[in-house]
């Protein structure tokens, strides 16, 4: 079996995960940047001068954990249609998250979003 | 340390896009036989023979980016909080993102840009390159303007 045709499942799995978790807070451990320590999940300050939490690191811990697992379950799929979505999903699916990443983030850039 | 190892990320930086730049021209505007000027010059490559260098590249660059991100978050994002620069912040955070986006397309990227080549993968080839090159221009450039609005330091 050609285990690197599951390669772009993981990439749309990702894509899709990284805004889910990004979205919702879904990070696997916080990151205290003042402090410089690590915490299972959503954590909040152990002191008040351990400084921002940060989750992006736990966010892309989340997403790739999933698209591993996703992209082990297609493992399981065979066939030439399968694999003609993927080429498909593989760039469309990355580009609509920046798409939606823009959309989440626009409050940044228009007052009173 | 920290301002070393921005340098360093801006510099994989530099070469990174170079190699994409050079690649996803290449195969959107393959250049084709006539006068040897340097823009035909500049899309007649062996795209696929950068597809590794990328990978890698991408990988240390956003490695870099990961262990400096926090003096960013304690020093820069505040500064401009103060400012009130919620546009510089914002571009800012839109990069983190697609940037994570990006290295999530690696391996699709990777994938797709195997030797031999497929003739059926070359859609999903260009596509895939054309939006790595288009992460990696907007992270370079916001990483550049943000260093130029306040860099790292006292």
């Amino acid at each position: 079996m050609n285990a690197a045709r599951v390669l772009p499942v993981f990439s749309i799995a990702f894509a899709v995960l990284y805004v889910l978790s990004m979205e919702n807070n879904w990070a696997l451990f916080t990151y205290f940047a003042r402090a410089r320590e690590f915490h299972w999940l959503i954590a909040t300050p152990p002191t008040p001068r351990a400084g921002p939490a940060m989750y992006w690191y736990g966010w892309l811990a989340t997403s790739a954990i999933g698209a591993a697992f996703v992209a082990a379950a297609a493992s399981l799929v065979r066939g030439e249609r399968m694999a003609q979505l993927w080429r498909g999903l593989s760039w469309a699916v990355p580009l609509a998250a920046v798409l939606a990443l823009v959309f989440i983030l626009r409050g940044w850039f228009i007052r009173g979003v | 340390m920290t301002t070393a190892l921005l340098i360093i990320h801006g510099l994989c930086a530099v070469f990174m896009l170079g190699a994409l730049t050079h690649q996803a021209l290449s195969v959107w505007w393959p250049a084709t036989a006539g006068t040897g000027s340097l823009f035909r010059s500049f899309r007649a490559v062996r795209a696929a023979a950068y597809a590794n260098t990328v990978v890698i590249l991408y990988i240390v660059t956003a490695t870099l980016g990961a262990i400096i991100y926090p003096a960013y978050r304690i020093a820069v994002r505040v500064f401009l909080e103060d400012l009130r620069l919620s546009a510089a912040n914002g571009v800012f955070e839109l990069k983190e993102h697609v940037v994570a986006v990006g290295l999530g397309l690696l391996p699709a990227y990777w994938y797709y840009w195997r030797q031999p080549l497929a003739a059926g993968d070359a859609t999903a080839r260009k596509a895939v390159t054309a939006l790595l090159a288009a992460i990696v221009w907007y992270g370079f450039l916001v990483g550049h303007i943000l260093n130029s609005i306040r860099g790292f330091g006292p």
